[in-house]
């Protein structure tokens, strides 16, 4: 029995765009071809390699009307969040030239621009700071329905302006698909604190993309708590003099999880820095993923870029595929990446057990410890305080080391 | 309270304690000197518990039980404790919630209740002071960003919170000006006591000047080849450790 709201992915793209301004149907236009052309990702799609997809991609579907995320905060005043529907609608023309993510939307992110119908727009005027975070819920329906949504945030910062940002990606059933795109432009010396929480991911693929002015600084912390199967993908363009931009992660995965990270970020200007922390926990069957790639153009000289990924492997039974690398085409710059998979560090744990630790214990201090460092960049008390409950939860013997720092 | 007796051990296949015996009673405090390589930081990891090193003949007898057999941490709830030479940081985990799990579970252990966490602050303030480790210091991550006289000073403070029966201290000394070397030893010093006993690992003199052991073991090439009382130090530092090994074989 087949149900005729229910569409493939690519099959759910209409022949032609005829509603919107005229900008936003060329632009779904041009998106809509790209990937008529390119299709969807195989496990032939190089940046795909270790995330099958094609579960994803030969499934039906029914369309999530209700996609833009819920505020769940007070907008600090200043700052105006309004529907991207209505503005659309009302004022079409303060939207044209965005949203085209850079010029460059593949895939998934190209799927999410041709159909959104929905999302918001969250707009700081120059040199204001949004005091107080503005923090988004994501939850898609809880209909027994395999459902897709595409939700769709435009963040735009002005000269001086500050915003701290939360969004929670809550689990959705198993088989429902959340594609999602969050599109981020910073002002000159604009100051962005991104916090993105994933709990329980179903079926999530989710793009952020930063463009950043001069001076300006985004710093981006990731959590990621478990997902049946979730690729994130965050690019970061330093296209003005000395911007800079610090991307963190944690990730814990169990059971079969399946989580994807990737993160691109292009020096394309003089005086940059980038600063890239991800750290991961795989046990049970689960698979990670980390690719990082730092490209430096040929001008973007007195570059600063570091990256690190390190991940502990709890089971023999658990993958970590990581790859983080470095193409760099200015010669006056400090680069560095690294990349451990392993155990946990013998001589700390025996540090702790010469101590009168019990030797489980001490690998739940550790492991917790291990992500706990990262969890701690999150710039917002209450969200941070929520994701070592979290992790506690997860973790062995959680309960047993409530309190470890 | 402890008793080593024929203790040979290999790391890697490789002999590096060749037949030590050695005793020290309660309220005893024991200096083994020796230079570079002689293998004392290796004693002190045998007798707390670290793997990769191969006990390849003799025992340890400690309290009357076979030390050998104990887990590290089974060994330090029995009261035994090594303050390293070189404590590791352990950045995600702040040392005042270490050292209350430490304490809680030796309390455990011995059948008492375990400290709540004001009576546990108390104590660690209490005891902060003896080695003017500042409150801030407590608070941090174990030993992260920690200067080398403040590691030493917070494994002095380990060491009076947990009350051992028997200290192994592994160069205490290396790393100290002489301000914290005082600090240091003033807080050793607090410690001694008649139930207590001490084995204090250096390779200078000048920590037993501030630490006045009981007895004084030279060590050389996985041996000890001459014990004495607090004055055999002071000739090691006049004569250094070649005389006195060229003296024991004559």
């Amino acid at each position: 029995m087949t149900n005729p709201s229910r569409q493939t992915l690519l099959g759910s793209l209409p022949a032609s765009f005829d509603s919107g301004p005229e900008w936003l149907r060329a632009l779904r236009g041009r998106a809509a071809d790209a990937l008529r052309e390119q299709g969807l990702p195989t496990k032939r799609t190089e940046a795909w390699r270790f995330t099958p997809v094609r579960s994803v991609v030969d499934a039906e579907f029914s369309r999530e009307e209700e996609s833009a995320p819920s505020l769940v905060s007070a907008v600090p005043e200043g700052v105006a969040v309004r529907s991207l529907r209505q503005v659309l609608q009302a004022e079409p023309e303060l939207l044209a030239g965005r949203l085209d993510l850079g010029g460059a939307p593949t895939h998934f992110a190209a799927l999410n621009t041709a159909l959104f119908s929905d999302g918001l727009w969250i707009d700081v005027p120059a040199g204001t700071a949004g005091e107080a975070p503005i923090e988004l819920a994501h939850a898609i329906s809880t209909s027994s329905e395999r459902g897709v949504a595409y939700p769709r945030v435009l963040v735009t910062l002005g000269d001086n302006a500050e915003l701290t940002l939360i969004e929670t990606y809550a689990g959705g059933e198993a088989e429902q698909l959340t594609n999602s795109v969050v599109e981020v432009d910073l002002g000159r010396n604009a100051k962005m604190s991104h916090v993105r929480v994933h709990e329980n991911a179903g079926l999530q693929v989710g793009r952020v993309d930063v463009r950043q002015g001069a001076d300006s600084s985004y710093r981006s912390t990731v959590v990621t708590l478990g997902g049946a199967l979730l690729r994130f993908d965050v690019r970061c363009l330093l296209q003005g003099k000395g911007a800079e931009c610090q991307l963190d992660g944690a990730y814990l995965i169990d059971g079969e999880d399946h989580v994807d990270h990737h993160t691109l970020v292009e020096h394309q200007a003089s005086h940059c820095r980038s600063a890239q922390t991800y750290r991961g926990i795989a046990s049970g069957k689960g698979t990670a993923v980390f690719d990082g790639i730092v490209v430096v153009h040929r001008d973007a000289q007195k570059t600063e870029a570091h990256q690190e990924n390190r991940n502990l492997l709890l089971s023999d039974t658990a993958t970590v595929h990581t790859k983080p690398h470095l193409e760099i085409d200015a010669d006056d710059v400090v680069c560095s990446h690294g990349v451990t998979v392993g155990s946990l560090d013998q001589e700390q744990l025996f540090y702790l057990r010469a101590r009168g630790i019990p030797e489980d214990l001490a690998h739940s201090m550790l492991t917790y410890a291990f992500l706990k460092t990262i969890v701690d960049r999150v710039s917002h008390e209450p969200t941070r305080a929520r994701m070592r409950e979290a992790l506690l939860t997860r973790l062995p013997h959680g309960d047993d080391i409530e309190g470890v720092a | 309270m402890l008793k080593i007796e024929d203790l040979h051990v290999e790391v890697d296949g490789k002999p590096i304690l060749k037949g030590i015996n050695l005793e020290i009673e309660a309220g005893q405090v024991h200096a083994i000197m020796g230079p570079n390589g002689s293998g004392k930081s290796t004693l002190a990891y045998v007798l707390a518990g670290r793997e990769g090193y191969d006990v390849t003949k003799g025992r340890v007898l400690y309290k009357g039980q076979d030390l050998l057999e104990m887990a590290p941490e089974m060994r330090a709830a029995e009261g035994l404790f090594l303050g390293f030479q070189y404590p590791v940081a352990i950045p995600g985990v702040s040392n005042i919630y270490f050292l209350k799990a430490a304490l809680n579970a030796v309390r455990k252990h011995r059948g008492e209740e375990p400290l709540d966490a004001i009576d546990f602050m108390k104590l660690s303030k209490e005891k902060a002071a003896l080695v003017q480790l500042p409150d801030e210091l407590t608070k941090r991550c174990v030993n992260d960003g920690f200067s080398g006289g403040e590691k030493k000073r917070n494994e002095i403070f380990q060491m009076a919170v947990l009350e051992p029966s028997l200290a192994v201290l592994d160069e205490t000394d290396s790393g100290l000006d002489i301000d914290a070397l005082k600090v240091v030893a003033e807080g050793v010093n607090s410690l001694r006591g008649p139930e207590r006993a001490m084995l204090v690992i250096t390779h200078y003199q000048r920590l037993l000047d501030y630490i006045v052991p009981d007895t004084v073991h030279v060590l050389i090439d996985g041996q000890i080849v001459r014990t004495g009382d607090k004055d055999l130090a002071k000739q090691l530092e006049r004569e250094g450790y070649a005389d006195v090994q060229g003296a024991q074989q004559l």
